[in-house]
């Protein structure tokens, strides 16, 4: 299976051996392969191995080896059957998935508008993007408490509109914990998004329009597809972490729910439950798995050859 | 193009040279500290024993602590007395600093401030250090309940440092009588009005089963989910969970009506805004003693024992509970703490309330069944 | 490219008040005279006074940017090394390893974090090796930092013409002399680029730092959070908004720095 390589190549003007390329390798990329891979790959399997550990009286991570953290994931925990941890972890991407939805409904009128500055104004109105990514998370978030406090200008506006009761703040909500989630990550798919859109092959869409399509079908047919690539690291990009943000539905909703990253947080944290946090993760993990996965294909079909 | 590469380039060696300098600046806390405090103190700081891990080098202690639980007055006179430097490193709750000692703290940190359902299992785990009684003459101004307590016999590896309860914190309403009862949260038809719970199981838990008149501590899952029904009721009602200080501050800031908070926190609010009121509710709830403790491989432990003993003395316990209006466990101390806090039932609660009340304690395999009821409530 | 009509205009605007919005609130109440967070009170400096006069948040300033340069240097070292390898040289497994470098960022902090205080843990068990602390984070740092840096720096290289490194091999210079004279200063900007996502990165990361952190080393993240769960005091605001301010500065400055290159049509 193995594709015949020629034992000397021709690489960038240089002529190398496969023991050539291979010690060039090392060199360069080896370093960083080996630090990422010690540090984060290998712990990513010690969770694996530690999710089916036991947990001792005392908090202590012992044997024997069992599938009881994971019984307890499909819901049969010691209190008797109950589906909370399944809902977990469907309310988990439940909430990624909208967060994703309203970034990417934001993101599109953003990236399109930056690529319409411009030269000189393009470079800035990406860097205002980024700027309140800057600040610290927490505090975008706590602001959000007070800018939607009972008595804020936006609280006062849903009144007026209707959408809300007199006196009572706009968070803990749902809704809070959307614009929390949607300022949190609208810059991580707006950056992928205005590169694929900066490289529209615009004429695909003129043609098209010639050809007698209307606008839907132009930007379905002629924009979308190119934007795909960039579309989909950017997704990634919100949805994988989205799902494991336990932050923001703290703040803005009020910790009245649990999800995946609360979830983890609980055991590692006031539980004490290595073992069982470890099993949390790694059902998380698995989704991270499933995302590159689908990048691979999507990307593959394209031809393209990275995420971004 | 030069130009340009040329102040890239600058850059990039001005953050080089900028890190390198950083990171020589930047050694382990302990020899960083060194570079204060002169020569004189070695001398004076390492007592005759010796100690496996002995005090070498300038006097220092590093204390892990729970935020405003001390008063920097008393740190300050400490470091006077001693002409040690002290560090503060805070936590917002027991875990985190279990986890941190667990993770390589018991090397670290000097003094750890664990509640009283900690202390077992930190000692089954290992990492405590034993109390040298004969380093804390002042281990006898502690009143009798704490002496010799259930959860640490003999006060082998902890001394009281305050105690207190768990209540309800809320705005008063005009002058409308206030039912002083755990069911003007729990109970939709006696509903105060916007509230926040506490953000932390065992005190929730606990304050839930006493409610029901069952036991803070029960293992009896048909109590345990009792319990989580209340609180998942509540839940639904309330304007969420958080700690007990963020629930203080959010009824001073007028953002609730009541939050489930610590009598410390609570006291201290009531002084800020005399429109505010705590109490315990009539059904009892939860008791906590803080503990000072030694961790294991405490790098100054005589420097820790001599702490111990100072907070011990009986005007330095009365300046702390003066300060974090908690408490205190020192009953020498009690003769000079304010007279309006000793007559504060906020602060101590009459005899009959704290019959009704009960130390949370560690329950070993059935914290799983705390979890899970935990989880439920938070989850749904 | 299209123009941008006025539809789009009032969008983006909208979208920008909204991502601006919560700083203009923490600007605004870190004059707040009100101790609580709670309604307007009279403006007033103090809290920046307060600020200044509190060790242990000083004390986090100084970690957090000590912990933001140490770990950006050393990543963007070995991310530039491995986005430059990736894109030249072929090794086996090599697609396989350019997939796992993309966990990092894509993982959900939490995992990435557990997962590093296990193995921190672990390693302590045995060989007695990262109590937490400073190092631990750095290291923990530097390891969701590279992928970045590399993904930066890939994705600039395949963009480039191999014309001009072919060129200077046929013009006789060796490898390293290839890289350093002609390569690196191409790179540059996508190097520069990547040290400062790694930068913000570090700065602003909470979930890793919790979890990975020891005595004394306390960042800015982290005491934030403290703050955050027992009730904001205004001088935490007061310390975020001049941490936006330091943000901001360098972003100017970092742009104003890129511009001069760009106008001259490199490309």
């Amino acid at each position: 299976m193995k594709k015949a390589q020629p034992t000397r190549a021709i690489r960038y003007g240089e002529l190398l051996t496969r023991g050539g390329q291979r010690l060039r390798s090392a060199m360069t990329s080896g370093w960083g392969i080996a630090w990422v891979t010690l540090f984060l790959l290998v712990p990513l399997l010690g969770i694996a191995w530690i999710s089916f550990m036991t947990r001792g009286t005392y908090g202590e991570i012992q044997w024997p080896a069992t599938f009881a953290n994971y019984q307890r994931l499909l819901g049969f925990g010691v209190l008797g059957f109950d589906s909370q941890y399944p809902t977990i972890i469907l309310r988990s991407l439940v909430l990624g998935g909208g967060a994703t939805l309203v970034c990417l409904i934001a993101a599109l009128p953003l990236s399109f508008f930056i690529a319409g500055q411009p030269e000189g104004r393009k470079q800035i109105a990406l860097t205002l993007v980024v700027i309140p990514f800057w600040t610290n998370l927490l505090i975008r978030t706590y602001a959000w408490q007070i800018l939607l406090g009972q008595d804020s200008v936006l609280a006062r506006l849903a009144v007026g509109l209707g959408l809300a009761e007199v006196g009572r703040p706009l968070y803990p909500s749902a809704f809070a914990v959307y614009i929390g989630m949607l300022c949190a990550y609208l810059p991580f798919l707006v950056l992928p998004l205005y590169t694929a859109v900066e490289k529209l092959d615009w004429s695909i869409a003129e043609a098209a329009a010639d050809l007698g399509a209307n606008r839907v079908q132009v930007f379905r047919h002629a924009i979308l597809p190119q934007l795909l690539p960039g579309m989909v690291a950017g997704i990634l990009l919100v949805f994988i972490p989205a799902i494991g943000q336990f932050v923001i539905p703290d703040l803005l909703g009020g910790a009245k729910t649990v999800m995946l990253g609360n979830a983890i947080q609980q055991q590692f944290g006031p539980s004490r439950d290595w073992p069982f946090g470890s099993a949390i993760a790694f059902v998380g993990m698995a989704v991270v798995m499933l995302g590159l996965w689908i990048n691979t294909r999507v990307t593959a079909a394209k031809g393209e050859e990275g995420m971004l | 193009m030069k130009k340009s590469l040329l102040t890239a380039r600058t850059l990039v060696a001005a953050l080089a040279m900028f890190t390198l300098v950083a990171a020589c600046a930047q050694k382990p806390a302990a020899p960083e500290a060194a570079a204060t405090p002169a020569a004189p103190v070695t001398a004076a700081a390492t007592p005759a024993s010796t100690a496996p891990t002995g005090t070498t080098g300038p006097c220092e202690l590093n204390v892990f602590i729970w935020s405003e639980y001390i008063d920097p007055e008393i740190v300050k006179a400490f470091e006077q007395q001693n002409n040690c430097k002290v560090t503060l490193d805070l936590y917002e709750d027991n875990e985190s600093m279990m986890a941190k000692l667990q993770a390589g703290g018991t090397s670290q940190y000097d003094i750890v401030v664990p509640g009283n359902y900690m202390v077992p299992v930190m000692v089954k785990l290992g990492l405590l250090a034993e109390l040298r009684h004969e380093n804390i003459p002042n281990l006898a101004n502690l009143d009798d309940k704490f002496v010799n307590p259930s959860y640490d016999p003999a006060n082998k590896y902890s001394a009281a440092y305050q105690w207190g309860t768990v209540g309800i914190y809320l705005r008063k309403k005009g002058n409308k009588p206030i039912d002083e009862s755990w069911s003007i949260l729990f109970d939709k038809s006696k509903q105060y009005g916007s509230f926040l719970m506490m953000d932390s199981i065992r005190e929730m838990m606990g304050s839930a089963l006493r409610y029901q008149g069952k036991a803070v501590n029960s293992v009896d899952p048909a109590d345990l989910k009792a319990a989580a029904a209340i609180l998942l009721d509540a839940k639904k009602r309330s304007q969420g969970f958080e700690g007990g200080v963020g629930g203080k501050n959010k009824v001073l800031g007028k953002a609730v009506d009541a939050a489930v908070v610590y009598n410390g926190d609570a006291v201290r609010g009531m002084a800020d805004d005399k429109d505010t009121y705590f109490f315990v509710p009539k059904e009892g709830g939860v008791l906590w003693v803080d503990n000072l403790a030694i961790p294991a491989k405490a790098p100054h432990r005589d420097v820790a024992e001599k702490f111990i003993n100072f907070i011990l003395d009986a005007k330095i316990g009365a300046q702390l509970s003066n300060f974090n209006q908690y408490s205190t466990p020192n009953k020498a101390a009690k003769a000079m703490i304010k007279p309006e806090d000793l007559a504060n039932p906020a602060i101590y609660p009459p005899a009959d309330l704290i019959a009704k009340m009960e130390f949370v304690a560690d329950v070993g395999d059935a914290n799983k069944l705390y979890d899970e009821a935990w989880t439920q409530v938070k989850s749904k | 490219m299209k123009r941008v009509g006025l539809p789009l205009w009032i969008v983006s605007a909208l979208l920008y008040a909204f991502l601006y919005a919560p700083i203009v609130v923490v600007i605004v109440f870190s004059f707040n005279a009100a101790r609580y967070g709670g309604p307007w009170q009279g403006f007033t400096t103090k809290w920046y006074g307060v600020l200044l006069d509190s060790p242990e948040k000083l004390l986090a300033a100084k970690n957090t940017f000590i912990l933001a340069f140490t770990s950006t240097m050393i990543a963007t070292i070995l991310g530039t090394l491995l986005g430059y390898g990736l894109s030249r040289y072929d090794f086996p497994g090599k697609k396989l390893f350019s997939w796992l470098m993309y966990i990092p960022v894509v993982i959900p902090d939490i995992v990435m974090a557990v997962a590093m205080l296990m193995f921190y843990a672990l390693v302590r068990d045995s060989l007695g090796l990262f109590p937490l602390g400073m190092m631990t984070m750095v290291l923990s740092h530097v390891t969701f930092q590279i992928p970045f840096v590399a993904i930066v720096v890939r994705s600039r290289m395949v963009g480039m013409d191999p014309a001009i490194e072919e060129a200077a091999h046929d013009l006789g210079a060796t490898s390293l002399q290839t890289f350093w004279y002609v390569t690196l200063p191409l790179l540059l900007p996508a190097v520069v680029a990547g040290a400062m996502l790694a930068f913000t990165l570090s700065l602003d990361d909470f979930v890793v730092s919790f979890f990975t952190t020891g005595p004394g080393a306390t960042t800015l993240p982290i005491l934030i959070y403290s703050s955050v769960k027992r009730g904001i005091t205004p001088d935490i605001n007061a310390l975020s908004t001049l941490i936006v301010l330091v943000s901001v500065v360098g972003t100017i400055v970092a742009t104003l720095l890129q511009r001069p290159r760009r106008t001259q049509g490199e490309r």
